[in-house]
């Protein structure tokens, strides 16, 4: 028999108990002041009881609930033994506190390394998976709604915009979708690609090139990008890190914000370094298409690399530039190809360098 | 620091209106470990459940007269809050992305609309349903809390405050806050309990220039005692009233306590990488609830019950994917 508090469901007045274990019920007796009585809890009914520390608190029946509280005197382990299995003291949390300090590190440091996991391979795989099937019309639709937003604030140099479509006009390309190009007037050294075909170039860096190849190399490049949904990936990605994010840490909104805000961070978006080398290919599968000297991309990637510190935003989303570079001249090696003179992209070219 | 010491349950002296937090991280950690990594085997689905479990832990380890609060939702009714809510954003998600791959301004302009219209006219809705929900399924020795408010009630004070706050670029705010906490508060009832919230914007006023000057003045270092004014503001403000008779909840949280609270929340984040989160939500509890107590005559066996049950969950998680912060 074990001395407790028992309450009715009606008032919050605890009245003294004695409570007994029978076999498939509770026993409670219960007094106060001239009243008293006896209840019977048939197991069944005994809500679960998770968490207990030295009070035991079961809770008994439909609303308004009854309840007991016990302090100690073994009532835990005696509940435990005589019932051992019953539904009311299963609980798979309480089980797993049993284990100790060393089933929390265990399971802590699972759960880490799982999370890692997840982050590093898991979400990138499936974000992939979800952006190859995203049609193009959509992908389209949202790139060009992207670039708008992107456009707002900057100023466009429409003179070496046209000329630069010129220059792009006369490249042999292949491409899912129709290629618009758009040069702004930026001074860092740089060139992005955004989803369905828009390719923003900033007019440093065509200022720096002494090569027509270089920029059939970027435009190759960022085409490359493009072609292989780069950044579609890179934003499905990070709205997807967004929710896992959200779901974990209980907070969804702003989901619409976030695709909002990634227009504007589109530039900054971080390709994985096989996206980048993949992207090199196509930059040097272009220039062989057209029959153009492939060092364009070697001669891009140097003037990428010297032209640091104004640049450091340009390498830091552009990793390892000196191994992209080994690996390109490698592939040029592989690749034999006859160069021809292209008086069309070079009267492109020379049109587009004397824009002022 | 006030006296938690437990006596045991038995004895029939009057109950002392004691309150305590008495969960511990570890504890706590267990629960979130079992959790997370069920979560991410449904793919997030075991969230509501994941949530339920959460609850369910620090209302037991929080105290009134030694005896614990119970939290009685599960995972099933919060799911399907969870369903119907994520249902309504993805409606609105949808309309807003319509709006936003479509060229036409016009249509843009309107998807908009509807979107920030729907969500004004979510939140309330939201807010009460969450209170509805919430204050039901919560009881201590078996007497249930609950909510009268209307959903009319809620949507003027709601919408009447947000619009007096846009028109005075923000600082109706302050009166908006405590207005819709005065709502909130003088319709729960807690058995046949009520509570009353007394305070008005320009007292939450005074507490927010007080704190951003002497933050400012202070480089910073004010910013701790701002923080615990503002938690003391909404504890110290609160009345119970029980049988005609008005009690006061008192928080002695000072400054230097907030200040190590903080720091101390700061310093597990960083450290754990995020994995001592538990520890932070138990500190935080007991910082709280340990320095709270209840001045007057309030009688802790002499409450009764009130309410009828009830059940309906769609705007708990509504309320937590708005990222409504109330109670």
């Amino acid at each position: 028999m074990f001395k407790g508090k028992y309450y009715n469901g009606r008032t919050s007045k605890g009245m003294p108990a004695f409570i007994t274990l029978e076999h498939t019920y509770i026993s409670i007796a219960w007094q106060t002041g001239e009243e008293s009585g006896t209840e019977l809890w048939y197991l069944p009914d005994i809500h679960t009881s998770e968490f207990n520390d030295d009070t035991t608190v079961l809770e008994y029946g439909s609303f308004p609930r009854q309840s007991i509280a016990v302090f100690e005197q073994g009532f835990r382990e005696a509940l435990d033994q005589k019932y051992n299995g019953a539904k009311f003291l299963k609980s798979k949390y309480n089980s797993f506190q049993k284990t100790g300090v060393k089933g929390l590190l265990v399971g802590g440091l699972t759960l880490l390394a799982l999370a890692i996991v997840l982050f590093v391979w898991g979400i990138p795989a499936l974000a992939e998976k979800a952006a190859a099937h995203f049609p193009l019309a959509y992908e389209r639709a949202m790139g060009e709604q992207l670039h708008e937003q992107m456009m707002l604030g900057k100023s466009i140099d429409s003179a070496k915009t046209k000329a630069l479509q010129d220059y792009l006009a006369a490249l042999d390309v292949k491409s899912d979708f129709p290629i618009t190009v758009t040069v702004v007037k930026n001074d860092m050294v740089n060139a992005f690609a955004v989803p369905g075909g828009f390719i923003v170039v900033h007019d440093a860096i065509l200022d720096k090139m002494e090569h027509h190849e270089e920029l059939a190399g970027l435009l190759g490049h960022e085409i490359g990008h493009v072609q292989m949904r780069h950044s579609t990936k890179a934003l499905t990605r990070s709205l997807s890190y967004y929710m896992l994010l959200s779901i974990l840490f209980g907070d969804v909104s702003g989901i619409a914000a976030i695709i909002v805000d990634n227009a504007s961070t589109l530039n900054k978006l971080e390709y994985s370094r096989s996206a980048e080398s993949d992207s090199d290919k196509a930059g040097l599968e272009l220039l062989k298409q057209n029959n153009l000297n492939p060092k364009g991309m070697v001669w891009l990637m140097e003037r990428l690399n010297s032209s640091a510190p104004e640049f450091m935003k340009f390498i830091s989303t552009h990793p390892n530039t000196n191994d992209r570079i080994k690996e390109i001249e490698s592939q040029i090696k592989q690749t034999k190809y006859k160069m021809q003179p292209n008086p069309e992209l070079e009267a492109a070219w020379a049109a587009l360098k004397s824009v002022k | 620091m006030q006296d938690t010491s437990t006596e045991p349950v038995q004895g029939t002296t009057l109950t002392k209106p004691t309150l305590a937090f008495k969960g511990q991280g570890s504890e706590l950690f267990s629960i979130q470990i079992v959790n997370i990594a069920l979560m991410l085997v449904t793919l997030g689905l075991y969230y509501p459940w994941a949530k339920a479990k959460n609850l369910q832990y620090i209302y037991r380890k929080t105290e009134l007269a030694d005896s614990p609060f119970t939290f009685h939702g599960t995972g099933k009714e919060m799911f399907i809050g969870f369903i119907k809510g994520l249902g309504i954003m993805a409606v609105l998600v949808s309309i807003f992305m319509y709006g936003f791959m479509h060229g036409d301004n016009s249509v843009k302009f309107l998807c908009f609309a509807a979107y920030f219209l729907g969500l004004l006219a979510l939140i309330p809705l939201a807010i009460h349903g969450m209170l509805r929900y919430r204050t039901s399924r919560t009881s201590w020795r078996g007497i249930h809390m609950g909510y009268r408010g209307t959903l009319g009630s809620m949507y003027k004070v709601y919408l009447t405050g947000f619009f007096l706050s846009v028109i005075t670029l923000g600082f109706y705010g302050f009166w908006f806050t405590t207005n819709l906490r005065k709502e909130i508060l003088s319709n729960t009832r807690f058995g046949n309990a009520k509570f009353r919230f007394i305070a008005d914007g320009s007292d939450l006023l005074l507490v927010h220039i007080k704190g951003y000057f002497l933050t400012l003045l202070t480089l910073g270092i004010y910013s701790f005692w701002y923080m615990k004014d503002l938690i003391n503001f909404n504890i110290n403000n609160t009345l119970i009233e029980q049988d005609g008779k008005y009690s006061r909840l008192d928080s002695s949280l000072t400054g230097g306590k907030y200040f190590k609270l903080a720091v101390g929340n700061l310093l597990i984040m960083v450290f754990t990488l995020g994995l001592g989160y538990a520890w932070v939500v138990t500190r935080t509890m007991a910082a709280i609830v340990n320095n709270c107590e209840i001045i007057g005559d309030f009688n802790p066996d002499a409450l009764a019950q009130t309410e009828a049950e009830y059940k309906n969950a769609t705007f708990e998680d509504m309320a937590d994917m708005l990222d409504i912060g109330i109670i």
